[in-house]
């Protein structure tokens, strides 16, 4: 079937949209920098979406829950190893996703007699300080995006995962517009459930296909709190704490947003 | 059978492990507080005035150490990361039970050591655990590895048997029981124990009056560890030890 490399590349595009078929439904996630940390955040009605990685890193996920599991494993591993061989400090985020998940990701994923991963991730370190906040978002394919802060574009303090390419891009020029990265923790919250909305609208084939009015990204926020859990968990910015993961609580989140 | 105690030596030319000394815990009102005296030595030599014996394994767990603190310290690390690994991967916290068998298990392996007369580590343990109902734990180890959960206090080290006078008195015979006292009564009853200790014992550093050295304490609570700063500890030293 694959013998000639016009083949490969059909295999290839035909897999590229079976993967995306099957993570279309995935809910949203965003992470959003603020003065004393990173905040992560989702809702959800079934599976846990949002992980701690090392003392400093945190990932967000979209997928297949096997494959999200074995991606999330090798990530702790290859985290902890260099964290107990070295130091904490010797653990990079930059490193572990560019010389580790994504050529085994890549790999899977073009090996087209194996099954890829089925699972976009997301993660985020936290720095000393907001600018040195490093987001990076690694696809089913090994691709990596990330939010500026290695080579020289415009950094963003913020990063998103969504199930499609149209509802991730409405995320970030939504967060584009309202982020401040000096705003204080309930705003940031504000602003992540309200990003998490855009994206959360402009799913499905009669998802919105532009920015949505102000009022109805209230109004699906305020619809779809009523039903459905929040998954939140912040890596704070404390230089005093070792680990800065700390997941937050349903009801934690829904007080720090009563208006 | 070779005492732990006694030095090792080679080829005429004793060699002697550095080791450090004196520590305590006890419950309070406010949960659990250990403190530990900051000198390390090697035979009747100070190596070491600064040490560190009060090591936090995770957000509410602490091991302090006496013995070698090249074999302690060692420990700790592989407690801290065992705790850390097991929480990130299994997506919740080892039970209280997990991690008292974790420090026996590595006492246990190390107990090779022991028995050449290098290496020995008697630790205290205190943790604040949710499970069976949340409440602040206490143990103590033996150097093979027996771990014995105490009501009240513990105290381990050459300085200990003072200590643990001082405890019990206190306890029994003091103003209000341990339990019952509040935290600068606790920090009080903690400097005044290790002063005593070092009287006594050259091994413990107790309070360095001239270098201003002043012990580690670090408390254990429901709402996790926090480390007294060392002016609150001279404040309190010189109001009701000096």
């Amino acid at each position: 079937m694959i013998e000639e490399p016009y083949r490969w590349v059909e295999a290839i595009a035909n897999r590229r949209e079976y993967i995306e078929t099957q993570l279309a439904a995935g809910s949203p996630i965003a992470a959003v920098g603020y003065q004393d940390g990173i905040l992560f955040l989702t809702l959800g009605r079934a599976r846990q979406k949002i992980f701690e990685i090392y003392d400093r890193i945190a990932m967000g996920a979209i997928g297949h829950p096997g494959d999200i599991e074995r991606l999330r494993m090798a990530a702790i591993e290859l985290a902890s190893t260099e964290g107990f061989t070295r130091s904490a400090a010797d653990v990079s985020l930059r490193r572990l996703v560019h010389y580790s998940l994504s050529p085994v990701m890549k790999n899977a994923f073009e090996q087209v007699y194996g099954p890829p991963y089925l699972a976009r991730l997301l993660f985020a370190e936290v720095g000393s300080k907001p600018e040195e906040d490093l987001f990076l978002r690694v696809e089913y394919d090994g691709a990596i995006a990330t939010n500026g802060a290695v080579i020289s574009q415009a950094r963003q303090g913020f990063a998103v995962l969504s199930a499609t390419r149209r509802s991730g891009e409405l995320m970030e020029s939504f967060l584009k517009k309202e982020h401040s990265g000096a705003a204080a923790f309930e705003d940031t919250m504000k602003v992540a459930l309200d990003a998490w909305s855009v994206g959360h609208m402009a799913l499905g084939e009669d998802g919105a296909k532009e920015l949505p009015e102000r009022v109805a990204i209230t109004r699906h926020r305020q619809e779809q709190l009523s039903g459905a859990g929040i998954e939140a968990a912040v890596l704070e910015r404390d230089l005093k704490r070792a680990i800065r993961y700390r997941p937050l609580s349903d009801e934690e989140v829904r007080s720090s947003i009563r208006e | 059978m070779v005492d732990p105690t006694t030095r090792a030596s080679s080829g005429g030319q004793s060699w002697t492990p550095t080791e450090s000394t004196t520590i305590l815990a006890f419950k309070f009102s406010g949960g659990v507080l250990v403190a530990g005296d900051r000198r390390a030595t090697a035979g009747n030599t100070v190596v070491y005035d600064r040490a560190d014996k009060v090591l936090e394994i995770d957000r509410h767990s602490i091991m302090a150490i006496a013995g070698v603190p090249a074999t302690a310290w060692e420990m700790a690390r592989v407690l801290e990361h065992s705790f850390q690994y097991f929480r990130r991967t299994q997506l919740q916290e080892m039970s209280v039970d997990g991690k008292v068998r974790a420090l026996s298990k590595l006492l246990r392996d190390n107990f090779g050591f022991v028995m050449q007369g290098v290496g020995v580590v008697v630790p205290i343990f205190a943790t604040y655990g949710s499970n069976p109902k949340p409440e602040a734990r206490l143990y103590f180890y033996d150097a093979m590895g027996a771990q014995f959960e105490v009501t009240d206090y513990a105290a381990t080290g050459s300085g200990s048997p003072a200590v643990r006078g001082i405890l019990y008195h206190e306890n029994n015979w003091g103003e209000k029981p341990l339990q019952k006292l509040s935290e600068d009564e606790a920090i009080t009853v903690a400097l005044r124990a290790l002063d005593t200790a070092a009287e006594a014992d050259t091994s413990t550093g107790g309070v360095d009056r001239g270098g201003k050295i002043f012990p580690l304490i670090k408390i254990v609570s429901r709402e996790g560890i926090t480390t007294l700063p060392e002016e609150k500890i001279a404040q309190v030293f010189r109001q009701t030890v000096a």
